[in-house]
């Protein structure tokens, strides 16, 4: 019996994630092919014999509601506990908007109070991880601790992008400052949480915090609460921007990658679509690459992951990219360095990352800076069309959207961004 | 009108040798990640009859755990969806299903607590894609008390088919079931029947217990057509095989290959729904090459796959050369392994280094010459084959079979079977 339920915060919109969250909330951004961030938390949940868990949204939830549904791919279709999406509310106590992971906890506090479970796991619902929670709650349940945080070891020169913790005698968290400029630690946190329930409520209730790692860490350290750390040494990783998305994509297609898909078990759950296996033509190229269950490839995919239903047509060629499910490449076109989302069609003879030309996105210079081109949802990239490198096509842009241009910059932003 | 379906698949296949040897045909696997019963239940749910029974005899386990609930076709329905009608035993007595005909007598209550006006009778050995409707309306503006739906096959095949001669209105006035003269026509039964069902409960219900009507073709239909009922034809063009001995098979396999194959898997319209598995997307090793193939969710290639369909979850290391083959789940192909022209079947280990199918075509199978004789090498499941073994052509490895079954130095010759 867990004596502990799971709440899931899906409901960030990660602006950092260009088109990719423009059309949907990050936690459902696709990933390794067939999979959606949340797979991850989610089957860690079930995989720990956690069967109750809550998913919370708020920005474009409409992509999750369909993916997670009743969660029967995850066996969350439960008459006790099972899986809940909680949307935001009016009225009550408790209904508004959220303005933070605690504040959306805050939102929820009634179906907190309901649960019968002791402790609260907090997840984030945009990391990409294969963890047993077992072992941290047993640790936090046997020490005894008010709050115990997950932890790992950054590369020094990442610090700034995490929560960063000192630890005292017997792994106790003595200081933990949110996104410092500079730090001599490097164990930061991994926004997993767990709570003793009746603490958390309090909490929340008393104060007007409305960011875990920000507020109610620091708030708990300074009070004296026993906050102890649990270290987590395996893979972990926030995809929380482009070049970060890209990378993990990446590091599974090495031989022998640090997230392993392949591991009987520890299944990441997911919504399996209906699709016939993959097929090769007679001409085909796909050297180091994940392919998924209804792709068609007659051209050349080097070094990509390319999720179920994408056709790559004779003489095209994906190179070093990421193609969401059922984008078509035509004939002749060059994908280079790319995160091509659903739908798509790149026409004949389109190049698509060009150039040794890296000017960096003139809309989000501190995000597109290392080269990728991003294509929304629905776009159709005209036959022949150039473009080069750090360029953003918003979703549902058409041959109108281009107008009777023959090349796009790099840096340039094209179409209307639907955020 | 409420037609519900009824399919067979008791049947035993016993010309596909190990492949039907654990599992009935129907759920022998196909194209990679379908069984062959897919493409029924698909029909049925694509053409709007929600309401399936599935008759199981021969070795049930393996089609009851894909069907279950019928989760992936929406069949998990409170009402109608999907019922597997196994052998039962009543008051009355017990008995096993004697024929086809005899499989649809005794689950004739089925029928009737479904209120059905029409009974559409499928076989699930078949590979097609079909829209039952127009033939339903085409039984209806008829008229008539059964159709079957028919395709003309090549002269040399009309002994394996139910052979009919029609007049100018499709009205059939000859069934031949099985000719063995090839004068009759090559006009030929898919199998596939809508009956009125109360015309279908007289029929299987006369003449018991002395002289029962077990069999659809040998019993029932010329039975109907001396009666003078109106039985007639529904011609089908499209898309249809009997995948009904090794050769077939495996042809039928490598024929979904093409650019243009005839059976399109890939399209939105006319979804072929099976039980999927868990499975990552399929991973290409840098010195991986793939050509010409189909590759299911869950397989890793390191090695050559050449004109061949894997099922979810092979693994083909480096140097390992898969060429003219259909490999089912899980299989494990080690490195510098050569396979040619090979069926293999779930879980079998090929060593290192080990050559299946090399030698001489023409060498049939001693055993059963009749049943393997084009070529092809088959290897039963979990079937472990040791490093370096040499194995030639139209051989038979059973299930299980281990290092300790194969002849010490290793090689089998074209013919044999271990």
């Amino acid at each position: 019996m867990a004596s502990a339920f799971a709440m899931i915060m899906a409901g960030g919109f990660s602006e950092h994630l260009s088109v990719l969250t423009e059309t949907r909330a990050e936690a459902a951004v696709p990933f390794g092919g067939k999979f959606r961030i949340i797979d991850f938390p989610l089957s860690n949940c079930v995989n720990s014999g956690i069967f109750n868990v809550a998913v919370l949204t708020q920005y474009k939830p409409r992509s999750l509601n369909d993916h997670i549904g009743i969660g029967k791919p995850w066996d969350l279709d439960r008459a006790q506990g099972g899986v809940r999406l909680l949307q935001p509310y009016q009225g009550g106590p408790y209904g508004d908007w959220q303005k933070g992971t605690a504040d959306a906890v805050r939102r929820n506090l009634d179906f907190v109070l309901q649960q019968d479970e002791e402790h609260v796991l907090i997840l984030a619902g945009d990391h990409i991880y294969l963890m047993d929670y077992q072992p941290m709650l047993r640790e936090h349940m046997q020490s005894g601790a008010d709050l115990t945080v997950a932890v790992r070891r950054v590369n020094p020169h990442e610090t700034h992008r995490f929560g960063i913790v000192t630890l005292g005698a017997d792994d106790r968290i003595v200081d933990f400052k949110e996104k410092p400029r500079r730090s001599r630690e490097t164990l930061a946190s991994m926004g997993i949480y767990v709570f003793r329930k009746d603490l958390l409520v309090e909490t929340l209730q008393a104060h007007d915090y409305l960011d875990f790692g920000k507020d109610v860490v620091p708030a708990m350290i300074a009070e004296g609460r026993l906050v102890r750390a649990h270290a987590f040494p395996g893979y972990w990783a926030d995809v929380g921007n482009v070049q970060a998305y890209w990378e993990a994509n990446m590091s599974l297609l090495a031989e022998d990658p640090a997230l392993n898909l392949y591991d009987a078990e520890w299944v990441v759950h997911t919504r399996s679509e209906d699709r016939a296996p993959a097929k090769f033509g007679a001409n085909a190229q796909t050297g180091g690459s994940l392919i998924s269950n209804g792709c068609w490839v007659e051209g050349a995919v080097e070094r990509s992951v390319l999720s179920p239903g994408v056709r790559v047509a004779e003489g095209a060629i994906v190179r070093d990219s990421v193609v969401l499910a059922d984008t078509v490449i035509e004939t002749g076109a060059i994908i280079d360095r790319c995160v091509i989302d659903k739908r798509v069609v790149i026409g004949a003879g389109a190049h698509v990352g060009e150039g040794d030309d890296n000017t960096a996105n003139k809309v989000m210079p501190e995000v597109l800076n290392t080269g990728l081109t991003m294509v929304g949802e629905k776009s159709v990239i005209p036959e022949g069309l150039v473009i080069g490198r750090n360029v953003v096509i918003h979703p549902e842009s058409t041959e109108k959207t281009f107008g009777k241009k023959k090349k796009i910059a790099s840096g340039s932003d094209i179409g209307v961004n639907l955020r | 009108m409420r037609t519900i379906a009824m399919i067979l698949a008791g049947g035993e296949g016993t010309r596909l040798t190990v492949l039907s040897e654990e599992r009935a045909k129907p759920a022998v696997p196909f194209a990679g990640k379908f069984r062959i019963i897919d493409f029924t239940i698909s029909n049925c749910v694509n053409s709007g009859i929600y309401t399936v029974g599935v008759l199981t005899q021969y070795r049930p386990h393996s089609l009851n755990d894909h069907i279950g609930i019928g989760k992936p076709w929406d069949l998990d329905r409170s009402r109608g969806g999907v019922r597997l009608l196994q052998p039962y035993q009543a008051r009355r007595g017990q008995n096993w299903y004697a024929g086809t005909a005899d499989a649809i007598y005794q689950n004739l209550n089925y029928i009737r607590e479904n209120r059905a006006d029409n009974v559409l009778i499928l076989s699930g050995d078949h590979i097609y894609k079909m829209d039952y409707r127009p033939m339903i309306d085409y039984h209806l503006a008829k008229g008539a008390d059964l159709t079957i739906g028919v395709m003309p096959v090549p002269l040399e095949e009309t002994h394996r088919f139910g052979i009919m001669q029609v007049d100018e209105d499709q009205r059939i006035v000859q069934f031949y079931e099985k000719p063995k003269d090839r004068d009759k026509g090559n006009l030929a039964s898919m199998g596939i029947y809508v009956f009125n069902a109360n015309v279908l409960e007289r029929y299987l219900s006369e003449g018991r217990p002395e002289k029962p009507r077990n069999d659809f073709g040998k019993d029932v239909i010329p039975a109907m057509i001396s009666a003078g009922e109106k039985v007639f034809a529904y011609r089908f063009e499209g898309y249809w095989v009997d995948v009904g001995t090794i050769d077939s098979y495996w042809a039928t396999s490598l024929e979904l290959l093409g650019p243009t194959p005839a059976l399109n898997l890939y399209s939105d319209k006319w979804p072929v729904l099976t039980k999927s598995e868990e499975r990552p997307p399929v991973k290409i090793g840098p010195q991986a090459k793939i050509v010409n193939s189909m590759v299911s969710n869950g397989c890793i290639i390191r090695g050559m796959v050449v004109n061949s369909v894997l099922s979810p979850g092979v693994y083909v290391s480096p140097g390992a050369v898969v060429q003219d083959s259909v490999v089912m789940n899980d299989t494990w192909i080690g490195p510098g392994a050569r396979l040619d022209r090979v069926v293999i079947d779930k879980k079998v280990v090929v060593g290192a280094g080990a050559v299946v199918g090399t030698g001489n075509l023409e060498t049939v199978n001693e055993q059963m010459p009749d049943r393997l004789f084009a070529g092809i090498t088959v290897v039963g499941k979990r079937a472990y084959i040791p490093d370096g073994a040499q194995i030639g052509r139209n051989v038979l490895i059973n299930s299980g079979r281990d290092e300790a079954d194969f002849p010490a130095d290793k090689i089998v010759a074209d013919g044999k079977t271990i």
